[in-house]
């Protein structure tokens, strides 16, 4: 008797999730009509990062009741980032689970890699969203994140450049390399550090493009010889910069809050951003003091593109790409764009807007304290595959934090 | 009947848990579960315990435990013998509480903005004219010696303490023991070194040892105010779970359970030595 009621009990669980799985995989191929007619009434549940406060604000004030008006579609944000998304998906998946926490995933690069490593994502599925054909695909930094195809199994969201800030006026000329990044801090021994996190790292990749010669001698996969090589030498420069840095290099700021607290406060006369619009919206808040500047030195810096996942669990992938369309729409990309907002930068190839919208992405408010987009894209680096970021955050540790 | 559901739900709600997590974090670390893991191996481990990483923070953790409850120990009975009538009424028995109140996280931060190069004490030292630039301010805060994590705890567990102490003195009538000394012709001070000191001690040992514990296994303080090497234990773990690389995951488990089994035999050795002494 007790067996035949475990079988049914399972046979009812295989029976809904089969009928739940099913359910999707055929809405997904409907056309998007009638893919947002299914998504309305829906909630979207979206980890993302929420340490910025104009990010918070354009997602709570701007696209969580864009969404509920225009498709019905209640959008809760959860916090987390990077490491911790791998975590829950990971955590889901050990636990045998057949549907997620979570519909929607802001991403990139390690995530992204860490991610397709556990088969966590769901897709291809950008090519369903009507939006998507205003997306700049031919752009590499857009195309590929981290050496990667996204293959449809994320949709770019945002792309962004990296960039050095410095408050001119202690820093009336920054260095433009790292041969005059020795100089200066030995003129000026503890003003400058980079953060033990994404950014920092960030920073170390793009310096090793540059000890190896050039962005294009590390492109591809990872190659353990050349990483050898040019990571060696990077050491060799980093450890006689060390007592230069702030606090001589023997602590690092945990995270690019941190750097930028002790930026404000005179502390650091430089702080670095992965948002080169970032510099603007500091000011502006008045977090940053007006002198503040931002720079990509002549050596180059990473631009790298940020996107949206969908879980492979997610039980609402009709919901979680209906509001991605709407992310991506000219609307919600161009006021995204604006310093004041966000000050993140476009993914959409504006050539390939309607004329209306054309004409308004180019009245957008020119940035007061970096130079433009289009100039700094000369400088811009490309992301290295993932391995190098994984490698060296761990020999960063070997080698500088623990000498 | 009362004390057996309490022992059950006692059981179900700590023992079991404790027992289902040291099973999964065993599991986890030798390889046998894990999307990750490809079957039994003690490699994880051995990483761990041949790497001078985890013997260095584990020792680190210990030192800045054992030197925060030093000071807590010393200050709260300080205060007690200076302060005991005003812990009991007016404005300091108010006043002490406040530390109580505030979570980890805020109380680190309070520290960062206080003893910081930048911070208010730095500024206020610049103004009147001690330090010639904010630069020549001592590093109190992500030092090597973790000075910022041992006054933030300290600034936390001393009013714990000395309300402890508090309870304890009155609990065990010491003021009449003390009186009984004076009688018999101790001096004050040899009335608290033999008298009140011992039993305060005795009484509070296990409560000292669950602090010391605690303050060994902190998170949020040294993340914001200790250094990346040394780190304490909890920083590790994460650092090994949610750092870039996943591959590193089985080891956060090993040194969870390396830490928690240290941490049980410690605890069962201090107990079976009491009982024995007891006994």
């Amino acid at each position: 008797m007790i067996r035949w009621i475990a079988f049914g009990i399972l046979f009812l669980v295989w029976g809904c999730q089969s009928v739940s799985n099913k359910k999707t995989e055929e809405v997904l191929n409907q056309p998007w009509e009638k893919i947002e007619k299914a998504a309305r009434g829906s909630t979207v549940n979206l980890m993302m990062w929420t340490g910025d406060p104009l990010i918070n604000a354009y997602m709570q004030d701007f696209v969580v009741p864009e969404v509920k008006k225009r498709f019905g579609i209640d959008l809760k944000i959860a916090s987390g980032q990077g490491n911790l998304i791998v975590q829950a998906l990971l955590a889901e998946i050990q636990a045998g689970k057949t549907e997620s926490e979570l519909d929607l995933l802001w991403i990139n690069g390690e995530t992204f890699y860490q991610l397709r490593q556990i088969d966590a994502l769901f897709g291809p599925w950008t090519d369903k969203l009507p939006n998507a054909q205003y997306i700049d695909f031919s752009n590499p930094f857009i195309a590929k994140d981290f050496q990667q195809p996204v293959d449809g199994f994320e949709c770019p969201w945002g792309n962004v450049q990296m960039a050095l800030i410095y408050n001119s006026q202690y820093v009336p000329n920054p260095p433009q390399n790292r041969q005059a990044l020795a100089a200066f801090l030995k003129e000026h021994p503890g003003k400058f550090t980079f953060d033990n996190q994404f950014t920092g790292m960030t920073f170390l990749k793009s310096m090793l493009m540059d000890v190896a010669g050039g962005a294009q001698n590390l492109a591809g996969d990872f190659d353990e010889k050349k990483y050898a090589t040019y990571s060696a030498q990077l050491w060799t420069y980093l450890k006689s910069l060390k007592p230069y840095l702030w606090r001589e290099g023997k602590t690092f700021p945990e995270n690019v809050s941190v750097m930028h607290q002790l930026f404000a406060s005179g502390e650091l006369w430089f702080t670095m951003s992965n948002n080169d619009n970032e510099v603007d919206n500091k000011v502006s808040q008045g977090l940053f003091p007006s002198t503040s500047r931002a720079y990509v030195w002549d050596s180059g810096l990473i631009q790298n593109t940020h996107y949206q996942g969908i879980p492979k669990l997610s039980t609402n992938k009709v919901g979680a790409m209906t509001v991605v369309n709407f992310l991506i729409s000219p609307a919600a990309q161009f006021r995204k764009q604006n310093a004041a907002v966000w000050g993140d930068g476009l993914v959409l190839d504006v050539n390939k807007l309607p004329a209306k919208w054309q004409t308004e992405f180019q009245q957008l408010p020119k940035r007061k304290y970096v130079p433009a987009r289009a100039e700094l894209n000369a400088k811009a680096l490309p992301e290295l595959a993932p391995e190098y970021m994984i490698r060296l955050s761990e020999d960063f540790r070997k080698n500088i934090i623990e000498q | 009947m009362f004390r057996r559901a309490s022992l059950l739900v006692y059981l179900l709600l700590c023992i079991v848990p404790l027992l289902l997590g040291l099973g999964y974090v065993l599991a986890y670390s030798f390889g046998l579960i894990g999307l990750l893991n490809h079957g039994f191996t003690t490699a994880h481990w051995r990483a761990v315990l041949l790497d001078k990483t985890f013997w260095q923070s584990l020792g680190y953790s210990l030192y800045i435990a054992l030197a925060c409850m030093s000071i807590v120990v010393v200050v709260s009975a300080a205060l007690l013998a200076g302060f005991r009538k005003n812990l009991t009424q007016g404005f300091l028995s108010a006043f002490i509480y406040l530390p109580l109140t505030l979570p980890a996280i805020v109380a680190a931060f309070v520290c960062f903005q206080l003893w910081s190069k930048s911070g208010l004490i730095s500024r206020m030292v610049y103004q009147v004219g001690w330090i010639a630039n904010l630069d020549q301010f001592p590093e109190w805060i992500n030092d090597a010696w973790g000075l910022g994590i041992i006054f933030t705890h300290t600034f936390m567990a001393t009013p714990f303490f000395t309300l402890l102490f508090l309870q304890v003195y009155e609990r065990e009538k010491i003021q009449r023991l003390e009186q009984l000394a004076f009688t018999l012709g101790a001096t004050p001070r040899q009335a608290w070194l033999k008298v009140t000191a011992p039993i305060l001690w005795r009484k509070s040992f296990f409560s000292i040892l669950l602090y010391l514990v605690f303050v060994m296994g902190a998170y949020e303080t040294p993340l914001l105010l200790g250094r990346q090497s040394p780190e304490m234990i909890a920083p590790l773990i994460i650092r090994k779970l949610q750092k870039f690389n996943l591959l590193d995951m089985p080891q956060a488990y090993v040194i969870s359970a390396a830490y928690l089994l240290l941490l049980m035999g410690f605890g069962g050795l201090v107990f079976s030595k009491i009982k024995t002494r007891m006994a």
